[in-house]
């Protein structure tokens, strides 16, 4: 008789990977064979996780319908199967797997909208904490300025596309019919941030040099080596103005002074 | 605050009733949300259970811990759990008589166990260990299942009883979930619940199932995705004269219906306690 580590690996690997032969004989057949009663199990995980990945990445499921996008969970779940209890984590490496698959395919957006969706679900979850308060700022030394560190607020993420994505998402939303068309060879690269604000999620699309800021930041940069790369992608960047609307959106959390 | 829980049945809490749990403060007795539903450090789900705590008594059910799992607890799980506590100050915590991962990889349900004497000498050490890091009594509920490992040595019953003495934990009895599972198995659910001792029970949870065919044999699946059926009413009833009238919960996780259908089922469950109050007066 296995142990119970066995058991609960046998079952495992018969419900993840259909190999069913190390559970079957422990299975107590009463009028209902082993594989059949082996087979509701994973009939059960499989819609569990497909109406998870579903609540969690709904303009792919529309964008893809509803029968493409179980195949492709059913794919999905198959190379990356849930690592946690909760199983609000199972989509962070849907946008990846995405990636593999339609990279270089005429599909090659939806990687990156699959990208800004879990983006979308990250700040929904993530800590209250109050926005930067500019005011020290304000009276601040001009020399001082360029040593600063900001923390983005966590309520925040970045993505950037080549594609309209954030035009993507939008007519992709419950409100809209889907009858919207989007020509993918007219461009339109998004640079956005994502934010969670009181009335729900909002995204915004920035300038690519306020992106470019905003994002050497995220990686830890001080303001004055954000603003060099910053003016790398446009040279009449307005460092000023761009904080204010950072600042006014609350996009910023923290100041670092050392 | 926890007055009112056990004088009237509650509901599972659902994000959808949000609002209008809100706005309209339905009369339930208490509320029970799946605590993984409200991990959230911040933000709107959160923000809904705070206003909502400040009017009702709360439970906390989880679904994710995969307690009975021979893997490592998930650390991160339970502090993210006894966070939750802190806050909210539940009434009871429950967890599951399952296990949902092996090896790293989890299936996300809530598996049965083998009802064996290793299998229970591990859930009273896993059990004991939970209790202790969220310093409180926590209560197992019963799964329904589908399936059912062999050799077991123990009942379903009897593993229940033994896990409850030995580990200090309460039982959350699932009454659907033993019907579910003495129909799809063959075994009598009168003898389960006489087997459960009786101070041990501390909540009483209700569901709907479906009937699916498999092959020739018909296999109850435990969706909770409809109304509670007559033979679950009637169990239900046999429960309350057997454990007394311990906080009731009317659960819907699935093709979740409008609030009022979850009150009225809730107001059916308070009928059901009235009937056996007059009975046994």
């Amino acid at each position: 008789m296995p142990s119970l580590r066995e058991l609960q690996l046998a079952f495992t690997t018969a419900l993840l990977d259909g190999a069913c032969e190390a559970l079957a004989p422990w299975i107590m057949d009463d009028g209902l064979d082993a594989i059949a009663r082996i087979n509701i199990y994973r009939n059960n995980l499989q819609e569990v996780f497909l109406k998870a990945l579903s609540l969690g990445f709904p303009v792919i499921q529309r964008l893809v319908g509803e029968d493409y996008f179980r195949q492709m969970g059913r794919l999905f779940l198959s190379r990356c199967p849930s690592r946690a209890g909760n199983l609000h984590h199972i989509g962070a490496p849907f946008p990846g797997f995405l990636r593999d698959q339609y990279d270089a395919s005429p599909y090659a957006y939806l990687p990156d909208i699959a990208q800004l969706e879990w983006a979308c679900q990250e700040c929904l979850i993530a800590p209250d904490v109050a926005p930067l308060d500019p005011t020290p700022l304000q009276t601040m030394a001009a020399g001082k300025l360029a040593g600063l560190r900001f923390d983005l607020h966590p309520a925040c993420r970045l993505v950037s596309s080549e594609f309209p994505i954030v035009r993507i998402w939008r007519a992709n939303q419950d409100d809209r019919d889907g009858t919207e068309v989007i020509d993918l060879r007219q461009g339109g690269a998004d640079f956005v941030v994502v934010r969670r604000s009181d009335a729900g999620i909002e995204l915004h699309r920035l300038p690519p040099a306020d992106f470019a800021l905003l994002r050497c930041l995220s990686h830890g940069g001080t303001l004055g080596d954000a603003l060099q790369v910053a003016l790398t992608v446009a040279a009449d960047f307005e460092l000023a103005q761009a904080l204010r609307a950072f600042v006014g959106r609350g996009v910023l959390a923290r100041v670092h002074t050392n | 605050m926890t007055a009112a829980a056990g004088s009237q049945a509650g509901i599972g809490l659902r994000a959808q009733h949000h609002r209008e749990i809100i706005e309209r403060r339905p009369a339930v007795g208490w509320l029970e949300a799946h605590s993984e539903n409200y991990f959230a450090q911040g933000g709107p789900q959160r923000e809904a259970l705070e206003r909502i705590r400040a009017h009702y008594a709360l439970s906390l059910h989880g679904v994710g811990l995969s307690i009975g799992s021979t893997d490592p607890l998930d650390r991160v799980h339970l502090r993210e759990l006894s966070r939750l506590i802190r806050d909210f100050e539940p009434m009871l915590v429950s967890e599951h008589l399952s296990w949902s991962s092996a090896g790293g990889r989890f299936l996300n349900d809530l598996l049965p166990l083998p009802y064996t004497e290793e299998a229970l000498k591990h859930m009273v050490e896993r059990v004991r260990e939970v209790q202790e890091t969220l310093g409180r009594q926590i209560l197992i509920e019963n799964v329904s299942s589908y399936l059912q490992l062999s050799p077991a040595t123990l009942t379903e019953g009897e593993f229940i009883a033994a896990l409850t003495r030995e580990s200090g934990c309460g039982v959350l009895l699932d009454v659907n979930n033993i019907y579910v599972s003495a129909m799809n198995q063959g075994f009598d659910p009168l003898t389960f619940l006489n087997g459960i001792p009786r101070e041990s029970v501390q909540e009483i949870h209700l569901a709907g199932h479906t009937v699916n065919r498999v092959g020739a044999r018909e296999i109850r699946i435990d969706t909770h995705g409809s109304q509670v059926c007559e033979p679950v009413w009637a169990l239900y009833g046999y429960a309350l004269r057997r454990f007394g009238h311990v906080p009731t919960l009317i659960e819907w996780d699935t093709d979740i219906p409008t609030l009022d259908v979850l009150v009225a089922e809730a107001a059916k469950a308070d009928r059901i306690v009235e009937a056996t109050r007059a009975v046994a007066a």
